[in-house]
């Protein structure tokens, strides 16, 4: 997958609205593969939205949006399956890690199903970013920043054309949100993917190809 | 470690609570199975013969003898028609006086009135090449039924001091016989060709009495007052139920078997039905269990549909649960049942030496088509309740 486009899509709630001032919402507009994209926002404007249409969670949206040159509304839960394995990668808000699992679990269940990365390879991730010593930890137990890092790493074990990062690093402080933003760029340039970055203020601080409004 | 993941939230009482219905359920469906197929053969011992029997029928006489005793065309029909009946003859008497009287060397030394009556060829168990006629013969061939033989001879020549006569010698003597009617008499002879045990009745062969009785009766109602029934297997309990319901009379307490296989068909339905509405009871406990469970984890399930794992995937730890309680009551109901089915084999051999020992296979199919049918509908249940946590 290269492109994904967004042609008039706006959110079925948004639809009442009179003038939308957007730079993503009715457009006409395109994701390429290898670029990195900024999408900043205030609340209530749809970026955890864009986020579920994108992955095919949620299709409550009016327009369409095309994955190459095919509908995504036109895709089955096996074509669906396979994309969230291969193509797509998404770090949620919320995070959606299972807190009576523990930090390596979480990660591990996500690999176990790709088998993309060694669990050596995890491993030194985990001392990146510095929370190496709740390894064997619950989740539940831990902070929501050392959860979001248990989460990057979750998402960083596959494949993927797309990595969409739902406000990442809202809950760290500059050095770990740094050490954060290194590895998922290193692994975004490695792959040759795409990054979608939402934020509502803080945002990781990297060179990107295009800043949206949403 | 998705197992870690889902195993929570799940009851073991709940699944106890399935475990042990769903056993007696299906425990008391195979039993009633294994039950009916041991104890049939007591009844039907001639099952598993190929030979035919044969059933004589007649009308039941009432206290004021006023209802039609014969047979219709329409009630042969009817009753060739059902399925136990492979084949139905009419018994023809003769319509005319016959006396006969025997001797020996043609001396007469005994003479009696008598009858005669036919059923179709086929129906007689006696194959004497003697055994036909044409009009114009003056040969009449006679089939005596045994017993009467054994009146004689036990009864009769015992207390007479009469010589005992054996079969062998029986058909040497000659039979003198006169057939009276219209005005007309004709001298025949005739001689003992046969002996039966089936046919309780003096036999002369069809086309004898066929002819007879329009020589010297030709206005007499023929109709017959008793039909002989070929059946493949007399405890048929169809049978009985036929006869009851037309107010037939049956000469042979073989049917006897007929009945009790009925009732015994009856209670192991009962019995089976029971069995069936618990294990379909424990199929809702189940279904209710695993269905409270996949709510309680709802969210967990979402998020590995969301990570990429397949709603095949993630239903499959329950489908194996499932799967897995239900083969394991299975085979403990097979193992309770073999149990139990020794215990009471025991009693039956004590009772009935002879009887044939009844195959396992029937029930054990009975067993597995259930425990695939629970399978199959607790598998599509689940893939069902999955994919709609996927539609959200």
């Amino acid at each position: 997958m290269n492109t994904i486009k967004l042609q008039k899509t706006l959110p079925q709630v948004f639809a009442q609205q009179p003038d939308i001032q957007s730079d993503i919402w009715l457009q006409e507009l395109a994701f390429e593969k290898g670029r990195l994209y900024l999408v900043e926002a205030s609340s209530g404007t749809g970026k955890s939205s864009l986020c579920s249409y994108l992955y095919g969670h949620r299709s409550d949206y009016l327009g369409t949006i095309m994955f190459d040159d095919r509908d995504i509304r036109t895709f089955s839960i096996s074509e669906w399956t396979r994309l969230r394995q291969q193509n797509l990668s998404l770090l949620w808000q919320e995070l959606r890690l299972f807190p009576e699992l523990t930090a390596w679990e979480n990660v591990e269940i996500k690999n176990r199903l790709t088998k993309y990365k060694k669990k050596k390879e995890i491993a030194s991730w985990f001392e990146e970013l510095g929370i190496a010593d709740k390894l064997h930890t619950k989740v539940g137990l831990m902070s929501f920043g050392q959860q979001q890092r248990v989460a990057l790493m979750r998402a960083l074990c596959q494949p993927f054309d797309l990595l969409m990062a739902d406000e990442p690093i809202s809950h760290l402080d500059d050095n770990n949100a740094q050490q954060m933003s290194d590895l998922m760029l290193q692994e975004v340039q490695r792959q040759g993917a795409a990054l979608i970055v939402t934020s509502i203020g803080k945002h990781i601080s990297i060179h990107y190809d295009q800043i949206l409004h949403l | 470690m998705i197992w870690k993941l889902l195993r929570q939230h799940i009851s073991p009482l709940q699944l106890l609570g399935f475990f042990l219905a769903n056993l007696l359920g299906v425990f008391v469906v195979l039993l009633a199975m294994q039950f009916y197929n041991d104890v049939r053969p007591i009844f039907s011992q001639n099952d598993g013969f190929i030979s035919n029997d044969y059933i004589i029928l007649s009308k039941r006489i009432s206290t004021t003898g006023l209802t039609a005793s014969t047979f219709s065309d329409k009630e042969i029909e009817e009753l060739a028609s059902q399925p136990f009946a492979r084949n139905v003859g009419a018994f023809t008497a003769s319509q005319y006086q016959v006396s006969c009287s025997m001797g020996i060397q043609g001396m007469a030394t005994f003479g009696t009135q008598m009858y005669f009556e036919s059923v179709p060829d086929q129906f007689v168990d006696t194959h004497s090449q003697e055994w036909h006629y044409e009009p114009g013969n003056q040969f009449v061939p006679i089939i005596l039924p045994r017993n009467y033989l054994a009146i004689y001879n036990f009864g009769f020549a015992q207390s007479r001091s009469l010589p005992r006569l054996s079969e062998g010698l029986v058909s040497t003597l000659e039979l003198m016989l006169v057939l009276r009617g219209q005005g007309k008499e004709q001298r025949m002879k005739g001689r003992v060709v046969g002996f039966t045990t089936r046919l309780n009745t003096i036999l002369a062969p069809q086309s004898f009495i066929d002819w007879s009785n329009a020589e010297f009766a030709p206005q007499a109602d023929t109709s017959p007052t008793r039909l002989i029934l070929e059946v493949g297997n007399t405890a048929d309990e169809r049978i009985v139920k036929f006869a009851q319901s037309h107010g037939y009379d049956v000469d042979d307490d073989r049917l006897q078997a007929g009945k009790a296989t009925y009732v015994l068909k009856i209670v192991s339905g009962i019995v089976m039905a029971v069995g069936l509405l618990i294990t379909l009871l424990s199929f809702f406990i189940l279904m209710l269990s695993i269905y409270l469970l996949v709510q309680k984890n709802t969210r967990k399930l979402q998020t590995l549909l969301l990570l990429g794992y397949s709603p095949a995937r993630v239903s499959l730890p329950y489908q194996l649960l499932t799967v897995g309680i239900n083969v394991l009551v299975l085979l403990l109901a097979l193992a309770l049942l073999w149990w139990l089915r020794g215990h009471y084999m025991k009693m039956l051999w004590s009772m009935f030496p002879t009887m044939p020992s009844g195959s396992y296979l029937p029930t054990i199919i009975l067993g597995v088509a259930l425990c695939l049918l629970v399978s199959v509908l607790n598998i599509i249940a689940l893939r069902r309740k999955i994919l709609g946590i996927w539609k959200g």
